[in-house]
């Protein structure tokens, strides 16, 4: 069980600065989820946070205190690069655990074998990618940690494995586990994460609660009688993230105030006019695509 | 395991608020009575596949709202006294809503009052057929 806090993580390889001052709080028995196209820095995050890489600045506590080697015997690891032996088998995958993990737990990895329907004499090479995420997965879940980093634990697998990893998640954060995962499927993210950060170049675009981001921004759509109808007041709202302006209708993104930006439609013309709920993929593209637009982001809470 | 609750984790309503939704309206029509035991919050969650916290924040303001209550070591079940009160309560929330819906579209087409008056009257009549006169 812990609190994972982030603060200022920086990383920069020549000139690319692939994370730059990456701060968030990871509560104890929470599900953190990172969003972020490609290359946006999630395991480079990741690897910091386990000491792989070397972080330029800042720092990563567990409970309070840095990374030693007490802390890595709790901590389940799925690397996005699979570090797997080629020449090795399931079974000697496993008795590496064994002996590097005094919390392995030899019941607990059958199961997860049979649960996967690995067969354990199998060599890596013979694997397809799936049963290699697979692998990984077990190999993490297997050690009884109260940490689990994640880096895309379902690349690969077929949508029935892809749940089964989802809901050894919710059974592990259930159990009061903390777990911080990458995945570019939104649709995950959004059922297993109560908390999402997303990265773009490096970059903290946003994060919060999936409830609240949820909740805090809206759509307001309005239908004019014409295409010529005025936007006044609505693009210079502060609260406004983005306009879309398809012929006769007007489609705004909006935080808190829904009802004044709906209000300001009417004023202006508009006949019909919706407020509408966004869910995480609009947020997810609201904000990579409004950063693009050089649009400042306010950090939600 | 099969589930009486279902949610769309892709809607834009958070979750725990359609989770709150369901169980009242659940009440509402009868289909959880007074007294029912809900699963544990790690059952619902493995069964939705959705994030236990999310789960136990749904049920936290059902129990603030009077609908559940949970005692620990056994779970958490619909109050029997408060059962009735959330029925009669969110079968006015939703008709109310869906009024509303229906009146707003209305006007947004153009119609006028008279008209949306006279689609009232027979829709009513549908519904609530008047004695016929003998």
């Amino acid at each position: 069980m812990s609190t994972i806090s982030i603060e200022n993580l920086s990383k920069s390889y020549g000139q690319l600065a692939a994370l730059s001052e990456f701060t968030v709080n990871i509560e104890k028995g929470s599900v953190f989820g990172l969003l972020g196209p490609n290359g946006a820095g999630k395991t480079t995050a990741f690897k910091c946070m386990l000491g792989l890489s070397r972080p330029d600045r800042g720092s990563v506590l567990f409970d309070g205190a840095p990374l030693a080697p007490g802390t890595f015997e709790r901590i389940g690891y799925v690397p996005e690069r699979s570090v797997l032996y080629d020449w090795m088998t399931i079974t000697e995958h496993l008795d590496m655990q064994r002996h590097a993990f005094a919390r392995y737990d030899e019941g607990r990895a059958r199961e997860l074998i049979a649960l996967f329907s690995l067969d354990p004499r199998k060599r890596v090479r013979s694997l397809s990618k799936g049963m290699r995420t697979a692998l990984a997965v077990i190999m993490a879940f297997a050690v009884d940690p109260d940490i689990l980093i994640l880096d895309e634990p379902t690349s690969g697998l077929d949508p029935v494995n892809q749940r089964a990893v989802l809901k050894l998640m919710i059974d592990a954060s259930a159990q009061g586990k903390t777990i911080i995962f990458s995945s570019h499927q939104i649709g995950q993210v959004e059922r297993a994460a109560e908390t999402i950060a997303i990265l773009q170049d490096g970059k903290l675009l946003l994060s919060g609660s999936v409830d609240d981001l949820k909740s805090g921004w809206k759509i307001v759509e309005g239908v004019f009688e014409s295409d010529q109808f005025s936007i006044d007041g609505i693009q210079a709202d502060p609260d406004v993230r983005r306009v879309e302006r398809t012929g006769r209708i007007l489609r705004v993104s909006v935080r808190s105030d829904s009802d004044g930006i709906a209000r300001r439609m009417g004023e202006l013309g508009a006949r019909d006019v919706r407020t509408l709920d966004l869910n995480l993929e609009d947020i997810f593209l609201g904000a990579v695509e409004g950063r693009s637009k050089e649009q400042s982001l306010d950090v939600l809470r | 395991m099969a589930s009486v609750f279902t949610v769309d984790p892709r809607s834009g309503v958070p979750i725990y608020l359609q989770l709150i939704e369901q169980v009242k309206r659940l009440v509402a029509v009868g289909a959880l009575a007074p007294g029912e035991q809900l699963p544990t919050v790690k059952q619902l969650a493995l069964d939705l596949t959705i994030n236990p916290n999310t789960v136990a924040r749904a049920y936290r303001e059902l129990e603030r709202d009077a609908v559940i209550e949970t005692s620990p070591g056994r779970g958490s079940f619909i109050r029997a006294d408060g059962a009735l009160d959330v029925a009669t309560k969110t079968r006015d929330d939703v008709a109310g809503d869906a009024f509303n819906e229906a009146v707003r579209q209305a006007k947004s087409f153009g119609l006028s009052r008279s008209t949306v008056d006279a689609l009232f009257e027979q829709t009513l009549e549908r519904w609530f057929p008047k004695e016929e006169a003998s």
